[in-house]
């Protein structure tokens, strides 16, 4: 067990010793020993770095964490994280390990392979050893390496070929530990088979603890002509930590969608990485965060043209308060064989301080003339004037506000395509903005702190 | 009877600027006033400071409305008391609807005079009979408010959201500019239906035309930021006429 006596924050060393004790390792030998190649050549991410020039990982590096206990919730413990008239598949996850008692399967089995990975392995072992990694993403920094490396569960979904999946899979991970510094550290799969369509959610929640750290890989693949409409929820409590990669293969004529919604959490760090394998492949990727106080909240994109006629679209927006931080930095790459490519780019951001910081930098990289790309980024603060406009008319300055960064939010969330969890993430983020207490993103009832800090 | 508004030798600067420099003016229910001048004698500012706009300081004077002190209220108060500012630039609010936004204006302006908040349903029939009343046929409730608009549609949707607040006093800025003829009759006629004996309105404007349709009980010339003359409606035929000039003349008389 690392302590913290010399040195303030954690060495790579220490961070590996904190994560390895995972238990049996999902992946093959073969590919243990590429991860543990990667992870000695890997540093632990620094402002030196490209893509981590603006996101100190040092608050992490403040902590030790602990892998937390493998616990059988009952089902009324989380009912509070319940999306009313969400009616899914649910896979859920404490700590890392998989609850099945609390887990549900609604569409058929025959259609949907659903479940967690360490036994999706030893299942389905040639369509385990067919994905697990194919993406590698242990190259990508040294959490995603950890991860494949010592990972030993996760979420497992296999949609077969041609099957239009009716509900949504709703991916739940709690943390539970009693205030203590818990780490989870899950590798999920998802397969959306040729011409296939569904909706997954992966949402992240706090039960006794606000102090969670959440390393995790989400692999996905979407094969030609599928659709997959992807979700994430980070609602994870307020001292939380989350290193976060997603990557996606899309092959010819697949479509995906994902909606990343960062709402609490000291560092989320979102990478979000697309690559086109095959042409009239489309990607849009979206998201909102909200960080507050000394938070920092980073979505890293990296979105690779490698076949033509597709299409990409970014569209990101962030409301920062306080001396909080929003990070966009979205890479967007088209080959030279990628002709008649379209990559579009849109990060918008109001900060409610003077305090507050924004980094945006949309990024092309073109290497063929057969392209239409655009970029734009704005950074500002809520319109004056049309507060003024609403005041006019009898409203509140503190409501009048509440609608405009509402509206703000909304651009983004009315791209979710699941109804009910839109209706869901608006009303949280109504009650945000209000400074009500949300008690879905805190460990303890009652314990919230969010005061919109508007100057 | 007391006035609805009354305002005393009132001086206000912008950024330091000396806009309005001893305003007196009294208005009474049932009344209709005028205020023209040329091109930045401050008309608009005396509605921005009425209204309560920030960046605008009151450096000397008082404004009573209804016998309240004005100054001292809030813009939102301002409004919910019944002052209303019909905006020369109406201002776009891109992902609010005009249906959220008067809804929750009605309800926070029902809420300060005790009463009861209108129904989701209460409120769509009002908003529906409201625009059958003013003649218009635009559909722009489930648009963002003012949000790609054209100008006649901003100048009818200000009378429309009037029309429903009901204040006691309405300032119309220039709510004559950029209409066609009809527009121009319907705002008109909007105006001539909306007022009473217990409300009043002030038009600000350049031209005589709308009028021809509201006939004003006064119109004052405001001039550098100072009422240099006021007289009935003969004198804005007079200026239509003449201009200016001849009354900054007088001013030095
Ligand atoms: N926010 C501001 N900042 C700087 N100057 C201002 C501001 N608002 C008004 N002014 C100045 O105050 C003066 C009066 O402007 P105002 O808009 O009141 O004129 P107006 O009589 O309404 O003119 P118009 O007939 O053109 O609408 C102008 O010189 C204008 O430039
Ligand atoms: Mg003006």
């Amino acid at each position: 067990m690392p302590t913290l006596t010399k040195n303030k924050y954690l060495t790579k060393q220490e961070l590996i010793e904190i994560l390895q004790n995972n238990g049996e390792p999902l992946a093959s030998k073969n590919i243990q020993e590429l991860a543990e190649q990667a992870i000695s050549q890997h540093d632990i991410p620094h402002s030196k770095m490209e893509e981590w020039r603006k996101t100190s990982l040092k608050k992490l590096l403040e902590h030790t964490f602990r892998y937390g206990k493998k616990i059988d919730l009952e089902r009324h413990v989380i009912e509070r994280f319940n999306i009313s008239g969400m009616y899914s598949n649910l896979l859920v996850f404490v700590n890392g390990y998989f609850v099945p008692s609390l887990s549900r399967l609604l569409d058929s089995s025959d259609i949907v392979v659903f479940s967690n990975m360490a036994e999706a392995r030893s299942m389905f072992p040639q369509v385990f050893d067919k994905y697990y990694n194919r993406t590698e993403a242990h190259k990508v920094n040294l959490f995603a390496a950890l991860n494949t490396r010592y990972a030993a569960d996760g979420a497992f979904v296999l949609i077969k070929d041609n099957v239009k999946v009716k509900n949504p899979v709703h991916i739940y991970f709690f943390s539970d530990g009693e205030d203590q510094k818990i780490i989870s550290q899950t590798r999920n799969l998802i397969i959306a088979g040729a011409g296939s369509k569904a909706s997954v959610l992966l949402s992240y929640h706090p039960l006794s603890t606000d102090y969670m750290y959440n390393n995790s890989v989400t692999e996905i693949f979407v094969e030609h002509d599928a659709y997959m409409d992807f979700n994430i929820f980070q609602g994870e409590g307020y001292d939380s930590f989350h290193t976060n990669l997603v990557n996606v293969e899309v092959e010819r004529g697949g479509q995906f969608y994902s909606h990343t919604i960062s709402l609490c959490g000291e560092i989320m760090r979102n990478d979000l990485r697309v690559r086109f394998n095959g042409p009239e492949a489309y990607a849009e990727l979206n998201g909102l965060a909200m960080p507050d106080h000394d938070q920092v909240h980073d979505n890293t994109l990296f979105v690779h043209h490698k076949s033509g006629g597709s299409i990409s679209r970014q569209f990101y927006r962030n409301i920062v308060d306080n001396n909080a931080r929003a990070v966009f930095y979205g890479k967007v790459l088209i080959d030279k064989g990628a002709k008649k490519s379209e990559a579009y780019q849109l990060n918008n951001n109001i900060l409610l301080t003077t305090t507050a910081k924004v980094h945006s930098k949309p990024h092309l990289i073109i290497y063929n003339d057969d392209v239409a790309a655009s970029h734009g980024s704005t950074t500002g603060q809520i319109d004056r004037e049309a507060l003024f406009y609403m005041q006019a008319r009898g409203i509140s300055e503190k409501k009048a506000r509440t609608l405009l960064l509402q509206a703000f939010a909304n651009e983004v969330l009315n791209k979710i395509q699941i109804d009910t969890y839109k209706f869901y993430v608006k009303t949280l983020i109504r009650k945000r903005l209000q400074g009500e207490k949300v008690e879905m993103l805190c460990a303890k009832l009652g314990q919230c702190r969010f005061e919109p800090d508007y100057e | 009877m007391e006035p609805l508004l009354k305002i005393i030798d009132l001086h206000a600067t912008v950024e330091g600027k000396k806009i309005l420099n001893g305003i007196n003016l009294e208005i009474y229910p049932g009344e209709i006033h005028a205020i023209m001048g040329p091109n930045g004698s401050g008309k608009s500012t005396l509605a921005s400071v009425l209204a309560g706009k920030p960046g605008y300081e009151v450096t000397g004077g008082q404004v009573y409305f209804m016998g309240k002190n004005l100054l001292e209220l809030k813009p939102e108060e301002r409004a919910r008391e019944g002052l209303f500012l019909a905006f020369q630039h109406p201002v776009e609010i891109p992902g609010v609807t005009l249906v959220n936004f008067l809804k929750t204006a009605v309800e926070e302006i029902y809420k300060h005079r005790g009463l009861e908040p209108p129904s989701a349903a209460q409120f769509l029939r009002l908003l529906r009979e409201k625009k059958e009343m003013l003649e218009f046929d635009m559909k722009i409730e489930n648009r963002s408010v003012n949000e790609g608009f054209s100008g006649g549609e901003k100048k009818k949707n200000e009378m429309l959201q009037l029309a429903v607040l009901d204040p006691k006093l309405a300032i119309l800025d220039e709510i004559d500019s950029g209409l066609d003829v009809d527009a121009l009759r319907e705002v008109a006629n909007g105006v001539n239906k909306i007022k009473n004996e217990n409300n009043a309105f002030l038009l600000i404007t350049h031209y005589q035309r709308l009028l021809n349709y509201v006939v004003p009980d006064k119109v004052h010339i405001l001039y550098k930021g100072q009422i240099i003359m006021s007289g009935d409606k003969n004198l804005a035929l007079e200026v239509e006429e003449r201009g200016y000039d001849w009354i900054k003349n007088n001013e030095t008389v």
